[in-house]
């Protein structure tokens, strides 16, 4: 599922590439009087990476393919650049009056990159084959809201699925119905107070007729129907986008050619950078970031942001290790942790502490949900520990993939747990990203274990959800708690955004006391660019915002 | 027994030291003679005799624990406190230095010496035997040749399952490079066995009916070793350092085992911030290196004879 892509987003500094999730906008918000200067027209140079899929948005879970798809394709709903705040943008209007039925009216007169106009069936087409099981789609889980996504899924063991028995009853989701030309409905089978928010997501783009053709082609040369149009993706050195002649939505960009340069290391690309041969790169080096490194190599061309990402550190299920069970212990160990010092001396201050389980850029963050359980107290902490009785293993494990950046902090938090209870500490390297979650979702990785989770949508449901509601895709500590499970159902039927985030915010008060999980810090994203361009901002989304990027 | 048939083989060198017209000696006291009178020689031994000392006991040298971080002084440049200063997790960067060599020497010796007896047997019986062993021996090491060092060793540590006890991790490298070093090792001893074995005193022990077990060990073995010590010298140095690399590559030994490669490798990223923590931990490695390399070059100068 999802979390899994999700949850190594949060390695940041070099594996980005290989997991983060894809998500949200890079084609946002701003007309030429609203950017920082700069003229239209010009052409950009970009860091890119190699995408894992075919470029189909449904199937694409990385920010490699993610960052191309975001440029070239549009949705219902655009989530704003500074404040991921979402508004219409192929969608007209989307109504519900039960937070279960929507009916979607599309703007008419929007073209795909083919020249065919965008109309409801395809959308509707588009979702079906995200949800239909054997399609294999990444982000087909999207759509499980829907009514009828379960008849859509292969139900066999093993290999294939849906080979014999185990196929699928249904390729069309019932929930979806096309009205007229610009017009469907969705219900679901739930009450989704937040549906509309989530219909910014890559996975919700409508696909134009020639997608049905052929999907493999599509794939190698995607028709889109966002602001850039891709010319060519030449393998594993570029990926090249230019303007959209027939473009009308509000959200178009000033240059006229993006080319995303594909880089293996971001080292490469931040001295390609320095030396004016890259024009932005979305990545900054560990090795910059010491000690600010890159304030001086790239003065007053440097950007940083908070992104919807946060990384916590999961305990594995009480049946799995009950050495953990104790609410008291797992508090006397979140207390061990010095995140202030391991955020400035590991991350360089690239991080925020974080105060909570939801990140600050989503609607309805409310700060200091974790209260004083994400102070760093070694004397509280060992006291708690000895409240509980001592730690009944021989040593607390924090096990982490080791393919990406976490050995550092993984180390560093161990070495704070260990000096403030006095019980060993030892961060554990498991090979690569893919053995460390079979070993998490097999439930028989013991311990403790690092999670992290980038936000699909900016909702603070989307954190609380999919990772702490019973039996949910990414609840990989397998946390049950009834009260906490009924507030989520009380938010999603909710009809008043505020109310609903209130409930919600209940829900994640009700975390602090089970602790779960705990929470470590919040993700920035740090960007450098070279002395051509101008007007770079980073999205919520910790993504190049296209439409402000101009060449000076 | 094996003395005198050293001197036997010095005796036919056709000089001796200039003006030295003493009774023979054998080579072994030649070769005595000649490296002491070498600064190199003492120099590389006093420090090979240091590293060996780091190796054994540690605590000699400092009184602070090498995983014991002070995380608010990370990267913290050389200081009083902390003499070579800490790298990114706070540790004392001196006292890792210091239990790195043990990984390093372990590695180093341990390599030297089973590439030595692995590819000095293979090799006196490929020379003594000569014929059909030897071309099947000698194409053996020839396959093993034929691989490069690091892609090898690529394939064995990434083979090998994963392990915590630190002497299987550093065996695992031991092994990695026994696999790989043994052929050079064999065609040395082969060609040196095949230059003794025509001698006049190998023919008259034949003669005599020793058994080639015995014609081995008393006459060949003995007096073909010295190429072999010499280049076992030198590789040593060579493997503490391919150790290094494969540390630094992150599948050599890993942490927390405490090695100068895995240090070299976890301080890269600080190279144009804090070369410091690059710094020392190279130097270390450098320093052992060149201390058996020196070692191996002396020694090689002693026993040779048409240097003199």
């Amino acid at each position: 599922m999802r979390g899994t892509a999700r949850t190594v987003a949060v390695a940041a500094m070099s594996a980005v590439a290989l997991l983060a999730a894809g998500c949200g906008s890079g084609d946002s918000g701003g007309d030429d009087t609203s950017a920082a200067g700069g003229k239209t027209g010009g052409e950009i140079t970009v860091r890119g990476c190699n995408p894992e899929n075919p470029l189909v948005p449904s199937n694409t879970t990385e920010t490699c393919g993610g960052n191309v798809i975001d440029a070239i394709f549009s949705k219902l709903v655009h989530y704003d650049a500074e404040t991921a705040k979402p508004t219409n943008d192929l969608a007209e209007s989307i109504d519900t009056t039960d937070n279960q039925n929507f009916t979607v009216k599309l703007k008419q007169g929007r073209k795909f990159h083919d020249g065919t106009e965008i109309k409801a069936k395809n959308f509707v087409d588009a979702w079906n084959y995200a949800a239909y099981g054997p399609n294999g789609q990444s982000s087909g889980y999207f759509m499980e809201p829907i009514e009828g996504f379960g008849d859509t899924q292969c139900t066999g063991e093993g290999d294939d699925p849906c080979a014999g028995a185990g196929k699928a009853k249904a390729d069309k989701l019932t929930g979806l119905k096309v009205v007229d030309d610009y017009t469907f409905t969705i219900k679901t089978s739930e009450k989704v107070s937040n549906l509309p928010v989530r219909l910014g997501y890559s996975a919700f783009s409508p696909l134009p007729d020639v997608f049905f053709t052929d999907p493999k082609a599509f794939g190698d040369k995607p028709v889109g129907s966002g602001p850039y149009k891709l010319d060519a993706w030449n393998k594993e050195q570029s990926i090249v986008l230019s303007k959209f002649a027939d473009y009308s939505g509000d959200f178009g960009g000033k240059v006229d050619k993006i080319t995303f340069k594909i880089y293996q290391q971001s080292d490469a690309a931040y001295n390609d950078v320095i030396a004016n041969n890259l024009d932005i790169t979305d990545e900054i080096p560990t090795s910059a970031l010491i000690d600010e490194k890159y304030k001086q190599d790239l003065p007053d061309r440097n950007a940083e942001k908070e992104t919807g990402v946060i990384q916590t550190v999961t305990f594995a299920p009480t049946k799995v290790d009950p050495n953990y069970a104790d609410p008291k212990i797992r508090h006397a160990i979140s207390m061990a942790i010095d995140r202030d010092t391991i955020v400035k001396q590991i991350f360089n201050g690239t991080r925020q502490p974080a105060t909570g389980w939801v990140s600050p850029v989503v609607d309805g963050y409310k700060a200091d949900q974790c209260g004083e359980w994400c102070k760093y107290d070694p004397a509280k902490a060992k006291a708690l520990l000895q409240e509980a009785g001592g730690f009944k293993g021989d040593k607390i494990t924090l096990s982490y993939n080791a393919d990406a950046a976490h050995k550092d902090w993984t180390e560093a938090t161990c070495n704070s747990i260990k000096q403030a209870l006095g019980v060993d500490c030892v961060a554990t390297g498991v090979v690569d990203f893919a053995t460390f979650r079979t070993q998490i979702g097999e439930r028989k990785m013991k311990g403790m274990f690092r999670t992290g989770w980038q936000m699909d949508y900016p909702s603070i449901e989307n954190f609380l959800a999919p990772i702490f509601k019973t039996g949910a895709s990414s609840n990989d500590g397998d946390y049950s708690n009834p009260e906490f499970d009924k507030l989520l159902g009380e938010a999603a039927a909710e009809q008043d955004a505020a109310a609903a985030n209130s409930k919600y915010q209940q829900a994640e008060a009700l975390l602090a006391t089970d602790m779960p999980a705990i929470p470590m810090w919040y993700g920035k994203t740090t960007m450098g660019w070279s002395d051509k361009v101008t007007g770079v901002k980073i999205t919520a989304f910790g993504t190049i915002d296209f439409t402000s990027v101009a060449v000076k | 027994m094996s003395d005198a048939a050293i001197a036997e083989t010095t005796s036919a060198a056709p000089t001796h030291e200039g003006g030295d017209t003493g009774p023979a000696r054998s080579l072994a006291s030649d070769a005595w003679r000649t490296m002491r009178r070498s600064p190199f020689f003492w120099i590389s031994s006093a420090l090979i005799a240091v590293f060996l000392l780091m190796a054994i006991w540690p605590s000699l040298f400092t009184s602070t624990d090498p995983t014991q971080a002070v995380l608010s002084d990370a990267r913290v440049r050389p200081n009083s406190e902390a003499w070579f200063g800490r790298d990114i997790q706070g540790y004392d960067i001196y006292s890792r230095c210091i239990y790195g060599a043990r990984a390093s020497i372990l590695v180093g010796l341990l390599s030297t010496v089973l590439t030595t007896l692995v590819g000095g047997t293979v090799g006196v019986f490929a020379g003594y035997a000569g014929g059909w062993t030897d071309t099947l021996l000698s194409r053996l090491g020839d396959i093993f040749f034929a691989i490069p060092l690091l892609l090898g060793a690529v394939i064995v540590l990434v083979t090998l399952p994963a392990t915590d006890n630190y002497f299987l991790i550093v065996l695992k490298v031991v092994l990695a490079l026994v696999v790989l070093g043994w052929p050079s090792m064999a065609r040395l001893m082969r060609s040196s066995v095949i230059q003794v074995k025509p001698n006049d005193y190998v023919q008259a022990a034949r003669a005599l009916g020793a058994s080639p077990w015995r014609v081995i060990r008393s006459h060949i073995v003995p007096n073909a070793l010295a190429p072999m010590i010499v280049v076992a010298t030198i590789n040593l140095g060579a493997y503490i350092s391919a150790e290094a690399t494969l540390s630094y590559l992150g599948i050599g030994l890993q942490p927390p085992t405490v090695s100068w490669g895995v240090d070299i490798s976890a301080a890269v990223v600080g190279m144009r911030t804090t070369p410091h923590m690059l710094f020392f931990p190279s130097l270390f490695l450098s320093l052992a290196v060149l201390a058996f390399i020196m070692l191996g070059d002396v020694v090689r100068d002693a026993l040779d004879p048409k240097n003199r």
